[in-house]
């Protein structure tokens, strides 16, 4: 079986840790976003995934000969030379995803964290026998989004609608599908969107068919949403296989650590907290509601919340760092600084306090 | 003759250009910062120029074999596995930097912008036997730099003081040096600074000559100073070689124009001004004190003034962009915008009015 992860792009909304890294590889509860996907596409039995990329291709295949060996699963790219908007990327790459066997292939947004219940979504579109499967997601705000309108017994798809303003529905598109071979019939090879142009033809067919997602669904495509995708992840962790979370008095709530890790005496970890590989955390430290990726050196006494610390960085002792202040890759918070929601990119040492959020250059 | 180029450094100052290619390949005048160096170093027999690096070392060996080719000078890299201040790296390129035959060698920071002197530098070294000669600039505001002390009529430096707060002298360390082979043994290797502790000792043995620097001077690592040291290049370009400049009646001022760009109909440009190749200026488009980067293009009736435009970006019809705006690469501005002092990163698009000094990322 086949899978397509749409990638493309710059990644912008989750600067400054796209300056140093493709928006796929960084890291989400440490590992990075696009594994969480391949592993989930694997674990059903996909044997090749195609990664529709337009940015930084290099970087990327590094990266897949890295874990195509570990993984055991083909990983390719297929590499846009212009924005091919989110359904002309499965036409470039068609000769990779119908290859004869008539069978459905998956496509997955690169953006999205949720449980992927990807077999029950392989039954779901046997059952309805339709051309095209997608999830949807429930929200609180669908005037934000594009909703899609259900026919609530059958699933069926009976139309799209862009930010309504009077309510119609709230489930939206979750960034999932599973497709038929035959759709690829119906994309050519230009900008193409796929909620615009080519779902909304099959659904006047009557040939598509919505899954509610059950269980957590965030695009995590910016830090916000980062942050409270963490949380949603770990409550899943805790349900699916609690063995997987840190335990012991100094540890509150839902709390990731890589084995890796080195924790001090006397902190106060969590909740909804992430350690990732070669962290050191000294004494006396307080962590809640971040990210602490790869090589970070928290000094003691400091206390952080509601942040992402990038690869690599230091924050200084007692310093305080809050209120979504993205650190990027290798910056230094000196001692006792404060930062409330400062976003600093790269290579900086922070030696002033940031009284409001503010972007440090 | 041999000559070490200070690099080393993220270039973090320059953001947004500095996100999309190493400082030293910065485009000023319509060339790479670094070449400017490298053209006057080979102008006055420099057979080798050493390039002291510590970031991102791919992308300037790639420019490296481009630049050897096409100007008939060996260039090799100098590569800092830590940073070494402003002295370590050349004890780290000693063995390129001392070949034997006793021959002093130049050392350049490469954010300076002048006129290079190099030959003068040669004469008065040879002319008071000395160990080493610095290039030292006459500023308006001492004090907010590195005082150089020395000897008027002989230029013998007496002694370096740091950001004077009484007045010790005008004349501040211009990051141009010529240096026996000697000095190298002064000079180990680790982090070292050569204003701190190299040249205090040099000057103590009064061994250390100044030469006050005829013509401009600029260092250009940072945006405000980057549009400064255009004006004074273009100055001295015209007075020595006019006829690179661009003249008609569309034209006020200095204003450098690359043979391949393309201006329209009832512009007005300058003064002040370099147009990079490929670019297009359409119809009745305003341009001054700005620097517009390969291959953008300026849509018509646009006015631009004391602002940075990087490599493929555009600026909108009757677009104001002012006061310091600065463009990463492949950012665009759409029609009828305001930039006041917007400093955009790479890949971004412009769709709403900035109206006061901030960074969009």
């Amino acid at each position: 079986m086949k899978a397509l992860i749409l990638v493309g792009g710059f990644g912008t909304r989750l600067r400054p840790l796209t300056l140093s890294v493709p928006k796929p590889l960084v890291d989400f509860a440490n590992k990075p976003m696009i594994l969480h996907q391949i592993e989930a596409l694997k674990a059903i039995g996909v044997t090749e995934v195609v990664l529709a990329i337009n940015y930084q291709p290099e970087v990327m295949l590094n990266f897949l000969k890295d874990f195509e060996a570990k993984l055991g699963i083909r990983i390719t790219c297929s590499q846009e030379t212009e924005p091919l908007g989110t359904a002309g990327p499965l036409a470039l790459a068609r000769d990779k995803l119908a290859d004869g066997s008539g069978e459905p292939f998956f496509v997955l947004n690169s953006d999205v964290i949720s449980e992927y219940p990807l077999k029950e979504m392989i039954e779901f579109h046997k059952s309805h026998g339709g051309e095209a499967s997608i999830m949807v997601t429930k929200v609180d705000e669908p005037s934000k989004y594009g909703v899609v309108v259900l026919e609530e017994a059958t699933g069926q798809v009976e139309r799209f609608v862009e930010k309504p303003k009077l309510f119609v529905g709230n489930k939206i598109n979750a960034g999932i599908y599973l497709l038929n071979p035959s759709v690829l019939g119906r994309i050519k090879l230009r900008p193409t969107s796929i909620e615009k142009e080519v779902f909304p033809k099959i659904a006047a067919e009557k040939m598509l068919y919505a899954m509610v997602l059950p269980g957590f669904w965030m695009d995590i495509g910016q830090p916000r949403d980062y942050i409270t995708g963490l949380r949603l992840y770990l409550d899943s962790l805790r349900k699916k296989d609690a063995s997987k979370l840190a335990s012991g008095t100094h540890i509150v709530g839902n709390v990731l650590v890589h084995e890796s890790a080195k924790i001090g005496e006397g902190c106060l970890i969590g909740p909804d907290v992430a350690i990732g590989p070669g962290c050191v955390v000294e004494a006396g430290v307080r962590l809640s509601r971040c990210t602490v990726m790869r090589g970070v050196r928290i000094k003691k006494h400091a206390c952080i919340s509601s942040s992402i610390i990038g690869w690599h960085s230091t924050v200084g002792q007692w310093a305080r760092v809050e209120n979504m202040t993205i650190l990027g890759e290798d910056v230094h918070v000196c001692d006792e600084i404060y930062s409330n929601g400062g976003v600093v990119l790269p290579h900086k040492e922070i030696k002033s306090s940031i009284l409001k959020p503010e972007i440090v250059m």
